[in-house]
Parts: C-alpha cells; structure tokens; sequence
C-alpha cells in the first residue's frame, strides 16, 4: 500500500480517537497544569501565585501526607493480595470443574454490583455492635474490633472488602491460562517435574506478560482508588475519610479540595503530582518487568 | 479469490495450517468469508476508486452519530424547553425532605396565585446539595430561589442578592415583627438581610423520660450544670431490665455539633471576631474539649468511640442526648414507647450562653434574571400559611406558627416541654460568620478530635496541632486572603 | 491427560464453595434484605431470612418514583456509549497495530499516559468546555468522549489482540483488494471476538454504573440514570423517615437488585461467547 494512502487510513482510523485525547486528556492536562500554579475556585478567574500551592501542600496542608500514608498501604496491600488470590482462584477455574461456568460467574459478580448497595451490605457486616462479623466473633469469645468507626482498624477493613473486588483481574488471567500451551506442560510431565515445578517453570513464565500486565493496571487502579473510600462514607452517613483521616485515599483528599471546597489550584496540583508518582512507577515496572517478564517473540 | 484462501496461501511462509484453517473457519462462522467477489458493484467500483473508499467509511461512521442525535431529540425533549413562553420562569433549587409533597403543593398554589409565573424544581437530597448548587454555579446555570442559612451564608454571599430594599420595602406584607426576634437579629445582621428564615434548629439537652424514672433519677431542670449532668449520667449508666447496656448520654462524633457547645460554654470560641485566627489553643477551649472527651474516657457515660447503637437517641438506650437535631423529631416520634422530652443545656464554667442556633432559609441568586418573580416566591415561601404546611423538618421561627403548632395547648406529641425551644434559643448563637468554616472545622480540625475520642492523643495536643494547622490554612487558602472584596 | 488425585479434587471443591459463598454473600444479603419488612431490617440483631417474603417492595419501587424513565435514560447512556467506544476503539487500535505511520509508536505512547491520569484532574476543564457547549443538563458529555476514543485502555487490550493476528493475514487481504475498513470488520475483528466481548462488557459496566458523570452532569430528575436514580432514592427515602438513620434498606436493595439483575444476565449471556473466545484465543498463544 502507498505511504500516502496508509497516513490516510491513519488518520481515518486513529483521528477520533487523537482529537478525543486532544480534547478529554491533552489540553485538559496542559490546563490544570497551569491550574495548580493559580489560586482558582471555578467561579472567579484563575489568579496566578507560583508554587504556593506545591509549598502549601508538601509543608503545611495537614491532610496531604494522612492520605499519601494511606493510598501507599492500599496499594502495598491491596495489589499484591488482589494478583495473587484472582491468579488463584483463576486457577482452580481453569481446572475441569462441575459448574465452572456458574463458579466463574459468581466470583466475577461482586465487582459488578453498585456500590451503594455493596457498601451498605459491608457496613451491615461490620457495624461493631449489631454487624454479623462481630456478632460471630462474639460466640467465640472474642470482642472485635470496631472495624470501619475506629482509625486503626478502618483501613485494614476497607482494604480487606476491596479484595472482594478482583473478578476482572482473575477473568484476564482465566483467559491467559487457557491461551498457554499445553504441550509443553505436558512434556514437562513426561520429563517428571511435578505440579509446583511445572506451575513455577512452565505456566508462570508464560503468563508473565498478563501478570505485568494486571500489576501495572493494579497499581495505577489502587493510587487512583476513591469511590471506595467515598461510598463507604455516604453508607455510614458520615464524612468519607474518618475517621481521623484513617481512610483518606489521595484522590478523595483531592476530590474534597476541588468539588467540595473548590480550591481547584490545590486539587490540580495534587493531580500533578500524583500523576509525577503513576508515571514514575509505571517506568519503574516496565524496566522491572525486563527481569521477569517473558514474551513468546 | 476468497480470502479464506489468500490465508491459505499466506499461511504457506511457516504458519501452521491448523491456525489458519481455524482462522478460515472462524471467518465462515461470523459471515464474511464470501467477502469480496460476487457483491454489488457498487463495491466493485469503489474498491476500484480506492480514494472513494474513506469517504464511504466516514459516512458509516458519522450514521450512527446522526441517528443518535435524532434519536435522542425525539425521545427525550429537555424539560426546560417546553416551558410556557408566556410565563416568566424561575428555578428553585430545592433539598429533599419530608416535606416534599407539602412543598410541590405549596408550588401549584404559588403558580395558581401567580397565573405569570412558573416554578421549575430541581430536588437534590441534602447531601449533596452544596456540591450540585456549587457545580451550578460554575456552570452558570444559577437557580433563582436556593436554600441557604447561617452556617453557608458566607461562603454563598458572593453569590446571594441582597434582599434589604425588598424586605423594607414589603416589611408589613411580610410580617417581620412576627419572626423571633433573635432570629430577626441574625436575618439583618450587619444592617443587611441576604436571606428570609423558615426554620431553624436549636441545640437542646434530650432525655429519655422513662429511663430516667426506671433508675430513679430526678429529671433535668433548668439551672443544671456541667456536673449535674455528669452525675445523673453515672447513674443512667448500666445494664436496664432486657439486659442491655444503656448509656448515660450520646456523644456526637464527626462534627462539631457537641464540642462547639462545650468549648463556648466553658468561655472559649472556635475563631476570632475577624476569623483570622483558631481559638482553640486557649485554656477555656482545651477546658471544654477536656469535659467532651472525659464523658467518654473518664466518666465513662458515653460508649467508646464508633460503638453504641447505631441509630442513637432513637433506639431508647441513652438515657440523654446533648445537643440534637429538630430534624429526628419525627424519627423520634415513630419509635412507640420512646417518651423523651427537652431542657435547656446545663450551663458550664461561663454560664448557659454557648448553644447553637442554624437558620435554614430561602435566598436568591445574584444573577437572578426575575429577581421580583423570585422575591414574591420566596415571600410566599415564608408565609406564615406556608411555614404551617412544610414545618415538619425544623422548629418554627414565627411567633403566630409556634403559636399554631409547637406550642399549641392541643398538641398531644412530644416532647411535652416543647416552650423550652425559646428558652434556649436566648442562649444561643449561631456559628462564626467565616467563609471557610465548614471546610476548616471538618478537614482540619475535626480529625484531631477524632483522635482525641480514640483516646490517642490529650485535648492540649488535639488543640495545639488543630489550632496550628487551622492557622497555617488561614494564612495561606482563606476565602478572605483571595485578594477580592467579599 | 493425567487424573487428578482426589484429595486434590476435594480441595479445589471445597475451596471454590466456600469462595462462592463468601463472594456470594453481599448478593445473597441484597436480594434477602429486598423481601423483608421495614421492621425486620431495622431489627437488632439482624434475621438472615424474611419471615415472609415482601414481593410487594418491588411494586413500591417501580411505582415509587420515576424508574422507567431512569431505566430507560440507563439504556439509551450505556447503548450509545457502547456503540461509540467499540466504533472509534476498534478503528484505533487497528490503526496502532497494522498502519504505519511516523509517529505512531509516540502518538500511541501519549494516549497511554492519559490513563495514568487520575480522572478528577480532567474534569474541571471538561466541565467547562461542556458548559461552554451549552451541554450541561443534557446526555451528551456522558456520549460524545466515549465516540472519540477516549477508553484508551480498550484501545490498548484491542490492540495488543490484534496484534496477535499474523500480519501476513492483514497483507493478503489487502492483495485481494479490501479495503482497511472492510479488513477491519470483516477480518480482524471476528478473529479478535473474545477481545471485543470483554472490552464491550467492561464498557457496559462502567457506563451502566458510572455516577459521577451524571452526577455532575445532569440535573433535571427526566434525565437521571439508575445509579443516580437510586442515590436520590435513598436520600428521598430517608428523608422521608425523617433523618439518615433510618434508610429504607428494603426498599434500596430492591431498586438495587433490579439494577443488578441486566448485569448479571448480561454476563450470563456473553459468558458462553466469553469464555468459548479466551479458549480460542489459545491458538494464538
């Protein structure tokens, strides 16, 4: 095909969707960008201050650093927790089971159901006086802990309902598995290497790639996390965040600044920043992934 | 040729066959493998003018498009269009409560009595109020008539008209000399009047009649103290007949709806007269945020922080509850065998003064283009008729509707001493006039306090880093430091 | 193939029911809380199961507040951006896997970056130019974006799929005469269906769930979605009891599951498709 002709069909093909990047992301971007240099509260125009903001929220703002602390747990915990169990129970459904299709179903279902009702189910569970878990802690003797009304336990509980949600994570991964050669599996077991062994030699490397590739979406995903955090506070009919900043995720600390308090400078500079940090790990990961990453070509 | 076997042939350069032949059949199965020969010529002749091509492709891409626009025109017309152009129309913005078919047919008898006016309602559930009146207003698409009320008043005052030209010019129409006059003196404060009330809340002290006749403790009167309270608490607090735990008292967490009390109470204050400055440094402040935390820590009349019946006063095992809402009057009404009633707050170290009054009102919008329709709306709103019909969510602010409903002799529900409202109301104060106060108290206050009640850090430490970082926010982010003239 | 040893059988079946049953859990509680009473809800501590079932719930919701409308708005959002993210994704991602072009690999690489920005940082502007548009109030921010590509990670799993296909196929069709177009549809996306099923099935889920869009978006009640729908509900609800500690929870999680049921028989139908494409897929490897 002529080079004319292909820029042509290029064009043709891709222009929507760089002109909706144009539109949506690039010069959105380029905006807060210059947003978070300005004192901003979307009804008056834009007043320009420097770095203040930056300075503002690196030395004085006494809710920046609550929320990095917890974004950073989430993710510390909640990714791998998430890779591991949705690889796992992908791998009990790549078995030949009864009622596979049924099983796979079901545990893709909890991440499909709205939050506001999911929500109000956890809160009931872990209300600390009447919640169910509490109540059969009790029968065995012990007292629970207060789960998402105490700042100690808060995060733990929100990180421990989100594992609940791993069912596109596993879906991917069911998909991989069934896309790995079983001819090489089996000659590994003519050659006598046991499960582990073939798990460890033969599967793993070949759904490396997929790995890498839920891992880089999982820690973009749990740094961006926010309607968790924000529905659990509407369910309780509180403040989302409490208490005492315990669940305070770095996007809901920005949503708070920008669409509740309209300080839209200081929410786009905390954009910008958090957007410096997914960078910095996505380039990390893929320069990690050289080491462990293995593509058929 | 076919394209299955151009794969074939491809397939040649070391594919495997059965891929291909996969692929071949995949192709058969979806429809397509007859593709390009034996078709109408008006493919032919375009697949022969290739640059034709694009444009036939742009066309299948744009059809959809069009169909949708088309689509969605005819079956979802936007309310706002088929408006009477005869009428002129103004936009309430109104928030969702009990009381909502009371007010749309306050509204059909507004327009009834206004044949050239129509009244267009947006409901939005209190929760989200402030966030889509916010986003309204960015967006310029300010409703004429919204709720507002001392606690947004300062932060909406850019945005409200000012109503004094209108309320002196229809004063007897209105009838002002009927609103209380506290609340008449927070209407007009500063010589200016932003908004018209229609009801308000007063912070009381709640009890449970029957728990405290159960344990044998005199009823609360109207010169208890601090200490007062505390010891009935104790002897509130323990197991009642059924084997449940009861409390001595609630303890309001998440907010400053108690500690606020507490701090002006004991003589402290949360801002400065100018709001420049957090107070809550001062001995007085850390002396009435020491007496909250030690109901729960010390005194133990209150359940630990986040525990106790979830649904609070309502669920008939705390025996008082300090502070309180006229809005769970009617969830306290719905719970048989729950007899409470009111008295004024027990007065601290510097006396009674120090309970909190919130004006819920009716303002307009700067930008209103029909600011006299909206004006006539909003009196009608506040009409002594109207207040009667939708007061089920606040307490009545006009002598004549208490007159007819709070303090009617025939009033059979509770709570029995319902008079004591403007008793307290003499006391009471609303918050401090700042912008910025609702965002400064919950962001950056209220998370020291509530480590103080996990008991993690002492009322001197939870005041020095709150009061810290409230100024440092001050300084830097205040309303009042954007350099513009509000 | 080797059989599996039974302790192993037992030990993927007792693992798998009492996942299911905990992963089944808040679904089951859902569907229980939407047949019982207000006072059973309410009741401390709590029954698993209705004394008697309250069909009747349902009929309050439907007839409680503007829920045919809502559903209707749901499916009108959720078709047109279905139909746009599969039309303007599919012609990207073909775009970036097969026609060359200079500053493909960069202009690719920028869209990619888009989606490590947090969404709320876009919002503002996007709003703006909305505003600027005249099309606050109406459906078209939550259709338009999804027209022009802006899922880019639908972009990305597209055409990292495409990729598979040998490009030798692409070459000969293109010998035989077809058109990019027709090559597209005709060709690479019947070979790459599983991709498009899952890709369309996460765009219906974000689109039938998303509440943020509308909830900025749209502000007149003919025009609300069902997860707004179902926010106002609740507030109204309570509201209605008088204060927020009295939610209607019956009535909540029958609105609830009803907007659950299309997702969950959705999938059920795309399942078979779903799962029959991933083992195709194998071939691919």
């Amino acid at each position: 095909m002529k080079a004319r002709t292909e820029t042509f069909w290029f064009w043709l093909f891709a222009g929507p969707a760089v002109v909706g990047f144009l539109i949506f992301a690039f010069i959105p971007m380029l905006w807060s960008l210059y947003l978070s240099l300005c004192r901003y509260d979307v009804i008056h125009p834009p007043e320009f201050i420097g770095l203040s903001n930056y300075f503002y929220l690196l030395r004085n703002d006494p809710a920046f650093w609550p929320s990095v602390k917890v974004t950073a747990v989430f993710a510390l915990v909640n990714v791998p927790a998430s890779l591991v169990s949705a690889l796992a129970v992908a791998i009990l459904l790549n078995q030949k089971v009864f009622l596979q299709g049924a099983f796979r179903t079901v545990f893709f279902l909890p991440s499909i159901l709205p939050a506001a009702a999911s929500t109000a189910v956890f809160v009931f569970i872990f209300d600390p006086d009447n919640g169910l878990l509490n109540s059969l802690l009790a029968g065995v003797g012990i007292t629970g802990p207060a789960w998402l009304t105490s700042s100690e336990w808060a995060l733990p509980t929100l990180i421990l309902i989100s594992l609940w949600g791993f069912g596109s994570a596993m879906l991917i991964f069911l998909g991989s598995l069934q896309g790995i050669s079983q001819e090489l599996n089996e000659a590994a077991a003519i050659d006598g290497a046991g499960t582990w062994s073939r798990f460890r030699n033969v599967t793993l490397p070949q759904i490396s790639p997929v790995i890498f590739f839920n891992l880089v979406m999982g820690v973009i995903g749990a740094l961006k996390v926010f309607d968790l955090a924000f529905a659990f506070g509407a369910a309780q009919g509180k403040e989302p965040g409490g208490p005492a900043r315990a669940t305070l995720f770095y996007v809901l600390n920005l949503y708070d600044k920008g669409f509740n308090y309209f300080h839209m400078g200081l929410a786009s500079a905390m954009a910008w920043l958090l957007f410096i940090v997914v960078v910095a790990l996505t380039v990390f990961n893929f320069w990690a992934a050289k080491k462990w990453v293995h593509y058929n070509n | 040729m076919d394209i299955g076997d151009a794969f074939v042939r491809s397939s040649k350069r070391g594919k495997p066959l059965q891929t291909v032949s996969r692929a071949h059949s995949r192709i058969a199965r979806y429809g397509n493998s007859h593709a390009l020969h034996g078709i109408d010529p008006f493919w032919k002749g375009a697949m022969i003018l290739r640059m034709s091509l694009p444009w036939r492709s742009l066309l299948l891409y744009s059809l959809p498009l069009l169909a949708a626009a088309g689509f969605w025109h005819a079956a979802f017309p936007i309310a706002r269009e088929d408006q009477d152009s005869t009428k002129t129309q103004i936009t309430w913005l109104a928030q969702i409560s009990s009381e909502r078919d009371a007010q749309l047919q306050l509204v059909k008898d507004f327009e009834r009595e206004n044949p050239d006016i129509s009244v267009r309602v947006l409901w939005v559930p209190p929760n989200q109020y402030q966030v889509k009146l916010k986003t309204l207003l960015a967006a310029g698409l300010v409703p004429d008539v919204f709720n507002t009320g001392d606690i947004w008043l300062a932060y909406m005052l850019p945005f409200l008209k000012d109503l004094t030209e209108f309320t002196e010019r229809d004063a007897d129409d209105m009838d002002l000399e009927d609103f209380y006059p506290d609340v008449r003196n927070e209407m007009f404060k500063g010589g200016k009047c932003f908004y018209v009330p229609v009801s308000m809340n007063v912070s009381l002290l709640y009890y449970n009649e029957k728990l405290f006749e159960d344990r044998g403790v005199e009823p609360p009167t109207a010169d208890w103290t601090w200490s007062d309270y505390i010891d009935a608490g104790q002897k509130l607090t323990g197991m009642n007949a059924e084997d449940r735990q009861v409390w001595g008292s609630t303890i309001t967490g998440g907010w400053w709806g108690e500690w606020l009390i507490l701090v002006r109470q004991a003589g402290g204050e949360i801002f400065s007269e100018d709001g420049r400055r957090c107070l809550l440094d001062t001995p007085e402040a850390i002396e009435g945020l020491t007496f909250y935390a030690d109901k729960m820590l010390s005194q133990k009349i209150s359940p630990p922080a986040g525990r106790g019946p979830s649904t609070g006063f309502a669920s008939g095992l705390y025996a008082m509850s300090l502070g309180g809402h006229a809005s769970s009057w009617i969830t306290y009404n719905q719970v048989p065998g729950l007899d409470w009633n009111v008295q004024v707050l027990p007065a601290g170290p510097a006396g009674r003064e120090g309970g909190e009054v919130a004006l819920a009102a009716y303002g307009m919008a700067s930008t209103s283009k029909h600011p006299e329709a909206a004006w006539r709306f909003i009196k009608f709103l506040t009409s002594p008729d109207a207040m009667e019909r939708t007061g089920g969510t606040g307490l009545p602010v006009r002598q004549s509707v208490a007159a007819k409903t709070l303090l009617a002799p025939e009033r059979k529900s509770h709570p029995r001493d319902a008079g004591i409202v403007y008793e307290q109301l003499k006391f009471s104060r609303t918050i401090p006039r700042l912008p910025d106060f609702i965002e400064v108290t919950m962001q950056i206050i209220q998370p020291e306090i509530d480590l103080l009640l996990e008991g993690r850090q002492s009322p001197e430490e939870a005041a020095r880093r709150a009061t810290a970082s409230a100024n440092a926010f001050l300084d830097t982010l205040a309303v009042e430091t954007k350099g513009d003239s509000r | 193939m080797h059989r599996r040893h039974p302790i192993a059988t037992l030990f993927i079946y007792l693992t798998l029911v009492v996942g299911a049953m905990v992963m089944l859990f808040p679904l089951a509680w859902m569907v229980l809380t939407s047949l019982k009473t207000f006072p059973e809800v309410l009741q401390d501590p709590p029954a698993f199961l209705p004394t008697e079932v309250q069909w009747t719930n349902y009929g309050e919701v439907f007839t409680g507040f503007k829920f045919h409308r809502f559903l209707l708005n749901s499916m009108f959002v959720t078709a047109m951006s279905l139909g746009g993210t599969i039309l303007s994704c599919c012609t990207a991602a073909y775009a970036f896997a097969f026609l060359r072009f200079r500053y493909r690999s960069l202009i690719f690489g920028l869209l990619l970056s888009s989606m490590m920005l947090p969404g709320q940082v876009t919002v503002i502007p996007m709003f703006k130019l909305f505003v600027t548009l005249g099309w606050v109030d109406t459906f078209l921010p939550l259709v338009i974006p999804s027209w022009l590509g802006t899922n880019v990670f639908a972009i990305f799993l597209l055409r990292q799929f495409f990729l598979t296909i040998p490009f030798s196929y692409i070459e000969a069709a293109r010998l035989d005469g077809a058109s990019e177009w027709r090559i597209l549809w005709s060709l690479v996306v019947p070979m790459s269906w599983p991709i498009v099923v899952t890709v369309s099935l996460f765009t219906f889920l974000g689109s039938w769930n998303d509440l943020f869009g509308p909830l900025i978006y749209l502000h007149s009640e003919e025009l609300y979605t069902l997860p707004i729908g179902l926010l106002y509900f609740i507030s109204q609800s309570s509201a209605m009891q008088g204060g927020a500690g009295n939610t209607p929870w019956h009535l909540v999680m029958a609105l609830a599951t009803v907007m659950v049921l299309p997702i969950i028989a959705i999938f059920f139908l795309v399942q078979k498709q779903f799962i029959a494409g991933l083992a195709q897929g194998g071939a691919k490897g």
